[in-house]
C-alpha cells in the first residue's frame, strides 16, 4: 500500500493517505510531542441507511430503525468475551458512536499503540451475534433509549427534524424506539454487518505521535479481505419533498423553562465534495453575521429576557439533507421566533456589512484551527468529511473562496419563512 | 514532590507558567478562590455573570463580543468552578497561538489588556454595578439554577450531595440559590465585589508556546492590584462519621430512574491511602474494567451508564445509574454487592491491572489538553499535594491490592439518593 504525503502550510500539519488493496482508505495524521494517539475505524453506514439492496440480491431489504447503532454496541461482544477487556488489560480507552451517517469504532491510548490497533482492527470485522447477546443488549439499549427520553435537549432536536422532514429517516431517533429494537435478531444484524462492514465502505483514520510505515504493516497483516466486492451498495431513501413537515411541534417535560430549537430546512442539497464545503463556511459566517452573539438582534433577544447564555447556532450539510438550527432556552420562544423573522425580513441583502463580513471570517478560522488542538475532534471530523467528500486539508481554499457575495446570495436562498419550523418542550402544567 | 512551581507576582497572586508548542492555541485561565458558604455562594455566582455584561474599555456584551471576534475570535469564558469547599470565580481566555496567526499581531498583550479591562473595571454607576446589568443577569442565574432540573442525571449527582451533606458547606450548590438572589442589589454586590478583589488568593495560568520572561512581564503590568493583608486559600472539611444512613425518594415524571449513593471514604488527598482509594474508585466504577460496568450493565442489562467518581477534596466517593424505577432493589443490591467484593479482597488480576493501566493512561492523557493541565494544577494545589503527572503516575502504579481492600474497608454508605416516576 502506497503512501501520499499531504502538507498545510496554514496548519503546519502532514497527513498521509493509502488505499489498501481491499479499498480501505486509510488516513494518517502523525502529531509528534501528544501522549495520546487515536484510531478511528469508521464505516459509512448510519441511522439513516435503513433501506437499501444487498450486493447480489435483486429486492430492497428494509430494516427496523436503530439497527446502525444496535450493531455498534454488539461489535464489542466477541466468542472469547467483551472486547473492552482486551483494550482495559493494556491501559487504553475503546469507545463508539453512531450518528446518521457513520458508524465509528475508535481507541485512544498512550502505550502499546500498535497491539491496541490490532485488537481494533479485528474486532471490527470480527462480528458474533447470537440469540442470547442479542437478548441482552435489547435491556441496556432500551435504558440508553429511557435516558434520551428524559432528556428535554434531545427531544427537542428530535422534535425539530420531525418538522423539517415528511419522509427522510434523520427524522428518526439514532438508537430506535424499545419497540423497533425489539423486532432486531440475530439474521439482521449480519446481514446489515455483510453489506456495510466491507473495507470498501470503510475509512481508518489514526492521529498521535505515531509512524506511518508502521500504521500501514498492521493494516497488511490485519484487513483479511483481499479485494473490493463486484457491486455498489444501493441505498435507498424515500422521495423528500422540499416542503417542511409541520411548522410546530411541542412536547411537555419537567423542564424549568420552556426549550425551544428552530431553523430552516435546506433545499440547496444533493452534492457534496468541495461545494457542500463552501456552502457549509459561507452558511456559518452568515449565523454569525445575522443571530451571532455580537449582533444587535441577539443582544436585544438578551436583554429583552427572551434567550440567555445558552442560545446557540449551527448548520448541518450532508449530502442528502441539511439545516441551520438555533435554540436554546426561553420564557417565550413564539416571540423569539416573531423577532427573527422580522428581522430577516426587513433584512435586505444590502443590511449586510462587508466589515462584519471580514471580522466573522477570522473567527471562522480560529474555529478551524482549533479543531486541531484535540486529536479525538480531528480524527472525528476529518473521517466524517471523508464520507461526504470533503477532504479538510482543502479547507482554507474553500473559505478563501468564500466572497461577501456568496453570503448576501445565501441570506436570501436560505431564509424562507415558509421553510423554517419551531419546536419547543415546555415545562408540565 | 515534582509539581509545578507558581512564580509569586505579589502577596496572593501566583502566576504558573505551562509551556508548550503542540496546540493551535494558547490559554490563560484566572482562578479567583472563595471560601464556599452561604452567604456568599450567590454573589460569587453572580459576579462573573455581571462582569461580562461590560467594562470601561468594552461598554457592553456586543462591544466585547465584537471586540474578541476581530482578535481572531478569541474565546472568553467565566463562571463557577467548585472544587470541594472553595468556589472558585473563574475566567478564561483562549487565542491562536502566534505561530498560526496569518498577521503580525501581539495578541497576548491585547488579550491580558482585555482580561484587566473585565475582571478589574467594570461599568459602574454612582460607586454601584450598572443597575440593569445586574437587574437582567440575576434572572439569567435565576434560570440556570433552576435549570439543574432539565439535566436528570446532573441532577440527580447534585441531589444526592446536598442531601449527604445538608449541614455542611459542601452541600450549598457551587452557584448559590434562588432565595438568595432576592437580597442581591448593584451596591451591594458592587461593594462585595471590590472585597473579594482585594481579599481573595488569584492564581494565574499561561499554556502555549510564548516565551516566560513575556508573559512575566505582560501579566506584572496588567495585574497591578494592591492586595489586602490577610489572604488565605479556602479549606475542606471531610467528616468521617456516618452513623444511620439517610434514604431520599424524589418523584418527579421521568422515563427512568436515576439511582445516586453517597459514601464517605474518610481520605483526603494528602493521605497516604489516597492512591489507593483512586484504584479502589476505578475497579468499582471507572469505566469499562469495572465491576459496575461488567455486573450491573453487562452482566444484569440493568443500566446503560453506570459509574462511581471521587469527590477528592471532600473525602466523598459517588455511585450513579440510570435504571428502570420497578429495578430499584436489583440494582442497589447489586451495586453494594460489588463493594462488598472488594472488601473481600475478590479484585482479579485482570480488574486490578486494567484499572491501574486505564488510570495511568487517564493521567498522561491530561497533557494533550490545555485546560485539562490547567485543571490537574488547580487540583494539586488545592489538594496541597504538588504531584506532578510523573509523582502521580508513581504513587499509583505502587498500589497494592491488599491497599485497596484495606481503604474499602473504611468507605461507608451515607445517603441513597432516588429520582423516580410518579406512580
Amino acid at each position: 500500500m502506497l503512501l501520499k504525503q499531504y502538507h498545510s502550510e496554514t496548519l503546519k500539519e502532514d497527513v498521509y493517505h493509502g488505499v489498501h488493496k481491499s479499498g480501505l482508505n486509510v488516513y494518517i495524521l502523525p502529531k509528534q510531542g501528544y501522549s495520546k494517539s487515536y484510531a478511528v475505524f469508521a464505516t459509512h453506514y448510519g441511522s439513516i441507511d435503513n433501506k437499501f439492496v444487498v450486493p447480489g440480491e435483486k429486492q430492497a431489504t428494509e430494516v427496523p430503525d436503530g439497527i446502525a447503532h444496535f450493531l455498534e454496541h454488539k461489535m464489542f461482544e466477541e466468542q472469547e468475551g467483551s472486547v473492552f477487556n482486551q483494550f482495559s488489560r493494556l491501559g487504553a480507552l475503546p469507545n463508539a458512536f453512531t450518528s446518521f451517517n457513520m458508524t465509528a469504532y475508535l481507541f485512544s491510548c498512550t502505550d502499546h499503540f500498535y497491539d491496541n490497533l490490532d485488537i481494533l482492527l479485528n474486532f471490527v470485522q470480527n462480528p458474533y451475534f447470537t440469540d442470547e447477546n442479542v437478548q441482552k443488549e435489547q435491556g441496556i439499549i432500551g435504558q440508553e433509549i429511557r435516558m434520551y427520553e428524559d432528556d428535554p435537549n434531545w427531544r427537542v432536536f428530535f422534535n425539530f427534524l420531525g418538522g423539517l422532514y415528511h419522509h427522510h429517516p434523520v427524522k428518526q431517533d439514532v438508537g430506535g424506539t424499545i419497540d423497533s429494537i425489539g423486532k432486531i435478531d440475530k439474521e439482521i444484524l449480519y446481514k446489515c454487518y455483510n453489506t456495510f462492514y466491507h473495507p470498501s465502505n470503510m475509512i481508518l483514520f489514526v492521529v498521535g505521535d505515531v509512524d506511518a510505515d508502521t500504521v500501514v504493516s498492521h493494516v497488511e497483516k490485519d484487513i483479511k479481505k483481499e479485494h473490493p466486492p463486484q457491486e455498489d451498495i444501493q441505498r435507498i431513501y424515500p422521495e423528500e419533498p422540499s416542503t417542511i413537515y409541520q411548522q410546530k411541534v411541542e412536547q411537555h417535560l419537567s423542564v424549568s423553562i420552556p426549550l425551544f430549537h428552530m431553523g430552516f430546512k435546506d433545499t440547496d442539497i444533493g452534492y457534496g465534495g468541495q461545494r457542500l464545503l463552501k456552502k457549509d463556511i459561507t452558511t456559518r459566517i452568515l449565523l454569525e453575521m445575522i443571530l451571532g452573539k455580537s449582533t444587535s438582534l441577539y443582544q436585544s433577544l438578551y436583554e429583552q429576557g427572551l434567550i440567555n447564555s445558552t442560545f446557540d447556532v449551527d448548520f448541518t450539510a450532508e449530502k442528502g439533507y441539511g439545516y441551520t438550527v438555533f435554540g436554546g432556552e426561553s420564557p417565550d420562544p413564539e416571540k423569539v421566533r416573531q423577532q427573527i423573522l422580522d428581522e430577516i425580513n426587513k433584512g435586505q441583502r444590502e443590511d449586510l456589512d462587508p466589515k462584519v463580513f471580514e471580522r466573522i471570517k477570522k473567527v471562522i478560522f480560529a474555529r478551524f484551527l482549533r479543531q486541531f488542538n484535540s486529536i479525538e475532534r480531528l480524527a472525528n471530523s476529518f473521517t466524517a468529511s471523508l464520507f461526504k467528500g470533503i477532504h479538510l486539508f482543502d479547507y482554507m481554499e474553500a473559505y478563501q473562496s468564500v466572497t461577501f457575495k456568496d453570503v448576501q446570495e445565501r441570506f436570501e436562498s436560505h431564509f424562507k419563512p415558509e421553510n423554517m419550523v419551531l419546536s419547543i418542550v415546555k415545562p408540565l402544567e | 514532590m515534582n509539581g509545578l512551581k507558581g512564580i509569586n507576582l505579589k502577596k496572593g497572586l501566583n502566576l504558573y507558567y505551562l509551556p508548550t508548542q503542540k496546540f493551535k492555541t494558547s490559554t490563560i485561565s484566572v482562578n479567583i478562590h472563595r471560601q464556599l458558604q452561604k452567604k456568599d455562594a450567590t454573589k460569587n455566582a453572580l459576579i462573573p455573570y455581571v462582569l461580562r455584561r461590560g467594562c470601561r474599555d468594552f461598554p457592553t456584551s456586543q462591544a466585547i463580543t465584537q471586540h474578541l471576534e476581530g482578535l481572531y475570535g478569541t474565546i472568553f469564558d467565566c463562571g463557577i468552578n467548585k472544587k470541594g469547599e472553595d468556589q472558585i470565580i473563574f475566567f478564561n481566555f483562549e487565542m491562536i497561538d502566534e505561530t498560526y496567526l496569518p498577521e503580525d499581531m501581539n495578541l497576548l498583550e491585547s488579550v491580558l489588556h482585555f482580561a484587566k479591562a473585565v475582571i478589574f473595571d467594570p461599568v459602574t454607576e454612582n460607586a454601584a454595578f450598572k443597575k440593569e446589568y445586574v437587574a437582567q443577569e440575576k434572572e439569567k442565574l435565576k434560570d440556570v439554577i433552576q435549570g439543574l432540573i432539565n439535566h436528570k442525571t446532573s441532577y440527580a449527582v447534585e441531589r444526592c450531595y446536598q442531601e449527604m451533606c445538608k449541614n455542611e458547606r459542601f452541600g450549598i450548590y457551587e452557584l448559590g440559590s434562588v432565595e438568595d438572589l432576592n437580597g442581591i442589589d448593584e451596591k451591594n454586590l458592587y461593594e462585595y465585589y471590590k472585597d473579594v478583589m482585594r481579599t481573595s488568593p488569584i492564581d494565574i495560568f499561561v499554556a502555549g508556546s510564548l516565551k516566560r520572561e513575556t508573559i512575566v512581564d505582560t501579566v506584572n503590568r496588567f495585574f497591578d492590584m494592591e492586595p489586602a493583608e490577610n489572604i488565605a486559600y479556602p479549606s475542606t472539611e471531610i467528616i468521617s462519621e456516618v452513623g444511620e444512613h439517610k434514604k431520599v425518594e424524589e418523584e418527579l415524571p421521568v422515563a427512568q430512574g436515576k439511582l445516586s449513593l453517597g459514601f464517605r471514604t474518610k481520605i483526603s488527598p494528602r493521605d497516604k491511602e489516597y492512591h489507593a482509594l483512586v484504584v479502589c474508585n476505578g475497579i468499582l466504577g471507572g469505566g469499562p474494567p469495572s465491576k459496575l460496568f461488567n455486573n450491573v450493565r453487562e452482566r444484569l442489562s440493568l443500566a446503560y451508564y453506570v459509574f462511581s467518581r471521587l469527590e477528592k477534596f471532600k473525602g466523598l466517593m459517588l455511585v450513579s445509574a440510570g435504571i428502570e424505577v420497578e429495578k430499584y432493589q436489583d440494582a442497589l443490591d447489586e451495586i453494594l454487592a460489588q463493594i462488598d467484593e472488594i472488601k473481600k479482597g475478590n479484585i482479579s488480576d485482570d480488574e486490578y491491572h486494567a484499572t491501574i493501566s486505564s488510570l495511568v493512561n487517564g493521567i498522561k492523557s491530561l497533557k494533550d489538553n490545555a485546560y485539562h493541565m490547567i485543571e490537574y494544577h488547580i487540583s494539586q494545589l488545592l489538594g496541597g499535594t504538588e504531584d506532578s503527572f510523573e509523582d502521580l503516575i508513581e504513587k499509583i502504579t505502587a498500589v497494592k491490592k491488599e491497599d485497596v481492600v484495606a481503604v474499602a474497608q473504611n468507605i461507608e454508605l451515607d445517603t441513597i439518593y432516588f429520582l423516580k416516576n410518579k406512580q
